[in-house]
């Protein structure tokens, strides 16, 4: 079951200057480390002007979804679910 | 007229993403992947799956289904929410790998391509099959590795679609002068896109029952089956001769929301404001104005009621086609509503407006293109009417089935 969040989170964010890739790698929610293993999928959207990016990622047991807003550069922690997934 | 199979090499392909909704959401939650998942309306029991994944597939949940009856099916069935963004981002990065090969390509569906390859270089490098599978490498690299396409091929837009249909999923089949016999012997007339239960029993009656049963008919058996011109383009069809290349203009613009509880009447004119507002603002995007508003009510007891007006002036502004939508709305029967969905129609270019001589129309389209441009800016409903405040989250964001007119003009 997916748990729907609205929290500001720490992530920090790596730039692959030779694949041209970005990835997050470190998500640091209720003062706990996530390392992240895997993005599912990236993606884009507009709200109004303003464009967000949206990270499904995994670590060994979860899946968050990411959000940044590019007006703030803040990020937010917009979902949240066990590998049982149900 | 004797007409025999196209004999051309095939250079129409059909690119359909497998269970589309459903393998994006397991792309995006790896933990999903290999889990009966289904995308559905809404989550509650009467909610409608719109996308199964491939592992619900088999066990028999169908798109139209409610939830309770897929849960029934599987037990362990995940059903999710859609999140429309995230398809339409994987629908731009698909068109994008797509625009790399032809210049004519047209987006059927949000999950589904037709390319015209005749002539370009890409076909005289790889050949038809080389192009497909880079294309699903593709696909896997930029996008995803769960994602995965049936890709079919064969002279016409038709047998394209038809030969990605063969093999589910992650399918690459063609259809060409050389085997199409075979293929039509194990298809049912039915089984071909376009002919469900009304053509189907015309065709039953006159003893075509297999698609080859349809290719070996005269065209006067055809004629006497379907009665209309639509016979001499299922002959072309079938013979692998393009009788689809038409795009359709847009003809209205329509919003529908199933109500959460059965609303009598006033209840429901929130939802129908919210309804007028987003239809409205989507017709002014696309630079039209409208003479007509078509609503259809479905109430609760399943009966349903429509009535469509059209008007001499033309309508652009929310407050004037609400008023309008309203007057129908007050013809309806009061009794329990399920289902309300409202559009427009007669569509003409707004720089063609005529101004009227009694009221200041232009004054009133600077205002309404003002308030479009800061809920742009801004977001949606971010200046909204006050009768749109009690529908609160009604009418959600939502992919519509088949045109993705609107999406061709998403930028980031």
């Amino acid at each position: 079951m997916i748990s729907k969040l609205d929290e500001s989170v720490s992530v920090s964010l790596a730039f692959d200057g030779v694949k041209k890739t970005i990835a997050p790698k470190v998500l640091i929610w209720k003062g706990r480390f996530y390392l992240i293993r895997k993005v599912g999928l990236h993606h884009k959207f507009r709200q109004g002007r303003t464009l967000f990016h949206v990270f499904s990622v995994a670590s060994r047991t979860s899946f968050f979804r990411l959000v940044l807003n590019t007006d703030t550069l803040h990020w937010k922690l917009e979902g949240v679910s066990d590998n049982l997934a149900n | 007229m004797d007409l025999d199979f196209n004999s051309v090499n095939p250079q129409v392909m059909h690119v359909d993403i497998n269970s589309c909704f459903a393998t994006i959401e397991q792309q995006a939650n790896p933990f999903l992947r290999g889990k009966p998942v289904a995308v559905a309306a809404y989550d509650s029991p009467r909610g409608c799956i719109l996308a199964p994944s491939i592992e619900a597939k088999k066990y028999g949940v169908a798109t139209g289904m409610r939830v309770i009856e897929g849960k029934k099916l599987c037990p362990a069935l995940v059903i999710l929410l859609p999140d429309p963004n995230k398809y339409r981002d994987v629908h731009l990065k698909l068109r994008k790998i797509l625009a790399g090969y032809t210049n004519e390509f047209v987006a059927k569906s949000i999950d589904e391509f037709v390319l015209n390859l005749a002539g370009y270089p890409s076909v005289a490098e790889l050949g038809m099959i080389g192009v497909a599978r880079q294309i699903k490498q593709k696909i896997r690299k930029n996008i995803g590795d769960w994602i995965t396409v049936s890709i079919g091929i064969a002279p016409n837009r038709f047998l394209a679609k038809v030969a990605s249909n063969l093999k589910k999923p992650n399918g690459l089949e063609v259809i060409d002068k050389t085997n199409y016999l075979k293929v039509f012997a194990k298809l049912d007339v039915t089984d071909l896109c376009g002919i469900k239960k009304g053509y189907g029993s015309r065709l039953y009656c006159k003893g075509i029952y297999t698609a080859r049963d349809f290719y070996n008919a005269p065209l006067w058996k055809l004629k006497s089956a379907f009665k209309s011109i639509n016979s001499y383009y299922w002959y072309l069809r079938l013979r692998g001769f393009e009788s689809d290349n038409v795009e359709f203009g847009r003809k209205s613009y329509g919003n529908s929301y199933a109500l959460a509880r059965p609303t009598v009447g006033e209840g429901a004119n929130s939802v129908l404001a919210k309804l007028v507002e987003k239809m409205s603002y989507r017709l002014r995007s696309g630079g039209y104005c409208a003479s007509g508003i078509h609503l259809t009510i479905l109430f609760k007891n399943g009966r349903y009621w429509h009535k469509g007006v059209s008007f001499s002036e033309q309508l652009f502004a929310t407050p004037q086609i609400l008023k309008k939508t309203r007057m129908i709305f007050d013809m309806a029967p009061k009794i329990e509503i399920r289902n309300l969905a409202v559009s427009c129609f007669g569509l003409k270019s707004i720089g063609g407006l005529q101004l009227g001589l009694f009221n200041d129309l232009e004054k009133c389209f600077k205002l309404v293109l003002s308030v479009d441009a800061i809920n742009k800016d801004f977001g949606a409903f971010t200046i909204s009417s006050a009768q749109t405040l009690a529908a609160g989250n009604a009418v959600p964001d939502r992919i519509a089935f088949g045109g993705v007119k609107e999406l061709e003009k998403i930028v980031f």
